[in-house]
């Protein structure tokens, strides 16, 4: 994986930057630095395939384009943390609680069902991720002139630059949308859920294990606020008579800068 | 090409952010206020405490010595404080806006005030600082003699908001429930603004130029930045959204701290309100929406051709900002 993401960055470095010196092979794999999301090698055979496409360079350019749209869908994953740790749970949804576990097999229910809120909504998003880059290929295409053969790698840059373009101009339409903002709100209200749900359940093991659990530190912390809080009000009541109001425009008013009044 | 500039980014990973000297002068738990020794013989009587907001770390404003606006300010004959909020950690989670206003930024400003031997000070706010320092002028105008805004929003609700149109549709009490909100998570939805430009092209872009360490440690010490978020404790920021995003209060009324309403409209200090049209985060216009809504007859906005982060790191900002914010001092 390391080495990968060190390829990937040298790749595209000697895309844009043609070698005029030999590139450190071996310290990528030991300590690679970032590499982009994308793959730089097929990038640059997407690239060249279009500059080299003159027959049917309508064709090349529309081959082009879903190369980047797929090379971007892995984008989102990482924007928006991916899937909820832990795996789905396994509890069935439907099934009627009862008896002295019931407690926590609703719990239980209440996460699983948290759980499919949050893949409905993150499917939601990735689809909507997925018609926005559909878009940019679309602009994309519809921008590329005719390909010039061979491709400098300023050509190289310019190509990139305007997918960048496309990719952003289709993605803040999507994004400004009600659709998106209504998908994100739900992915976190589920997330939130979800995390609650699965605290809850924990709860339980840290009492029989006598561990402090987080509602009892929360209470506790609850208490030590409140003293903070009125040790804060005594002192306030303590400074007010040596804090007389209207004496202190008038002193700020003398210091040397304190050339104009308000 | 590819072997200098590998050299250069593995040089640069150890890049410490903040240059110039200054001093812990005051402390309560998390909040630190550090005061800049001056480099100015003759520094203002009066200091400018800066304000910074909660979601990322101050030391951006004084991140090399070519690129730091506290430096400037300095050079410039400024005395400058600084909050540094700190991280908040499990036990911060109940920590509302009223305990950061009335408790930790009022404790330092009382603290400057009386070891300084004065009545009221310079305010600085920068993004959600700008809002603190905007609600704290409110609130205690006597304490503030002038106010300077940099990319502070205001209204909340502008076309172009689009962190405001996701956040107003969050149900944020479930999404955060009695918990901190993790910086990470923040991080990525700041990046879902313009996730292209800002998880992309921007490491593209860095293999285009010279491997200039120079160049190479700056971007460096701004990836560092961009990254070391601190999580927001819980019961601030459920208000912070609610508030502000969700209901705009400064724009439509019924805020309040403390049970003390905070109404704009009761400034009357000068106001300096510094915008960055290329600004992603805070449109212009939500940060412009201020003038229209104290009561300041001595009111002046900048706008800078600028985004959110080249407000405080590019080389035009240090040409810039730090004299118009000192020349607009020196004036009053």
């Amino acid at each position: 994986m390391a080495a990968e993401a060190g390829r990937q960055w040298q790749a595209f470095a000697a895309l844009f930057n043609p070698p005029a010196d030999a590139s450190p092979s071996g310290k990528f794999g030991q300590s690679p630095p970032f590499a982009p999301f994308f793959d730089a090698e097929q990038f640059a055979a997407a690239a060249r395939a279009f500059h080299q496409s003159r027959a049917d360079s309508q064709a090349a350019a529309a081959a082009f384009g879903e190369f980047l749209r797929d090379q971007f869908g892995r984008v989102l994953d990482g924007m928006l943390g991916g899937s909820a740790p832990g795996g789905s749970p396994a509890a069935a949804e439907e099934a009627p609680a009862l008896g002295p576990a019931r407690e926590q097999q609703e719990r239980l229910q209440r996460a699983a069902a948290a759980w499919r809120s949050l893949d409905h909504a993150q499917r939601r998003l990735r689809r909507l991720w997925s018609d926005a880059l559909a878009e940019a290929a679309r602009a994309f295409v519809s921008r590329l002139g005719a390909p010039a053969a061979p491709p400098t790698a300023e050509a190289l840059h310019e190509l990139y630059d305007a997918w960048i373009d496309c990719a952003e101009e289709a993605y803040a339409r999507m994004a400004h949308g009600e659709a998106f903002g209504a998908a994100l709100a739900d992915a976190l209200k589920a997330a939130g859920d979800w995390r609650e749900e699965s605290a809850a359940s924990v709860e339980p093991w840290a009492k029989w294990l006598d561990w402090p659990t987080r509602r009892e530190i929360n209470s506790l912390s609850l208490r030590v606020r409140a003293l903070e809080q009125q040790l804060r009000e005594t002192k306030r009541k303590r400074d007010i008579p040596a804090r007389p109001a209207a004496k202190k425009r008038t002193a700020a008013a003398k210091t040397p800068r304190g050339r104009g009044k308000r | 090409m590819t072997s200098r500039l590998y050299a250069a980014l593995s040089a640069a990973r150890h890049c410490a952010p903040g240059c110039t000297e200054k001093d812990e002068v005051w402390r309560s738990g998390k909040v630190r206020l550090y005061r800049y020794r001056p480099i100015s013989p003759t520094p203002s009587a009066v200091p400018l405490l800066i304000v910074y907001a909660l979601v990322n770390r101050p030391y951006m404003m004084d991140l090399e010595p070519d690129r730091s606006l506290i430096r400037g300010l300095l050079s410039r004959g400024l005395d400058l404080y600084l909050i540094d909020w700190g991280y908040p950690d499990g036990a911060d989670r109940f920590t509302t806006l009223e305990d950061y206003l009335e408790d930790q930024l009022a404790g330092c400003i009382d603290e400057i005030l009386k070891v300084r031997g004065l009545d009221a000070l310079n305010l600085l706010g920068v993004c959600q600082g700008g809002v603190f320092s905007l609600c704290f002028a409110a609130l205690h105008p006597e304490r503030v003699r002038n106010l300077i805004t940099m990319v502070t929003p205001v209204d909340f609700h502008t076309s172009t908001d689009l962190l405001s149109k996701w956040a107003r549709k969050i149900d944020v009490d479930a999404w955060v429930g009695h918990a901190n909100v993790s910086g990470d998570v923040l991080n990525q939805l700041f990046l879902a603004l313009m996730p292209f430009r800002l998880s992309q092209q921007k490491y593209v872009d860095l293999l285009r130029g010279e491997a200039d360490q120079a160049r190479i440690e700056n971007f460096m010490r701004v990836e560092r930045w961009i990254y070391d978020s601190p999580d927001q404790a819980g019961a601030a920021f459920r208000e912070f959204v609610v508030w502000f995003y969700q209901q705009n209060r400064f724009v439509r009324g019924g805020l309040a701290i403390g049970g003390r309403s905070v109404d704009l409209r009761t400034l009357e200090l000068p106001i300096l309100n510094l915008i960055g049209t290329r600004d992603h985060l805070v449109p212009p216009a939500s940060s412009a929406a201020l003038r229209g809504l104290t009561r300041s007859s001595d009111f002046t906005t900048l706008e800078l051709d600028l985004g959110h982060i080249g407000m405080y790191v590019s080389a035009r900002a240090q040409r810039q900002v730090p004299p118009a914010i000192a020349e607009w001092l020196a004036a009053r």
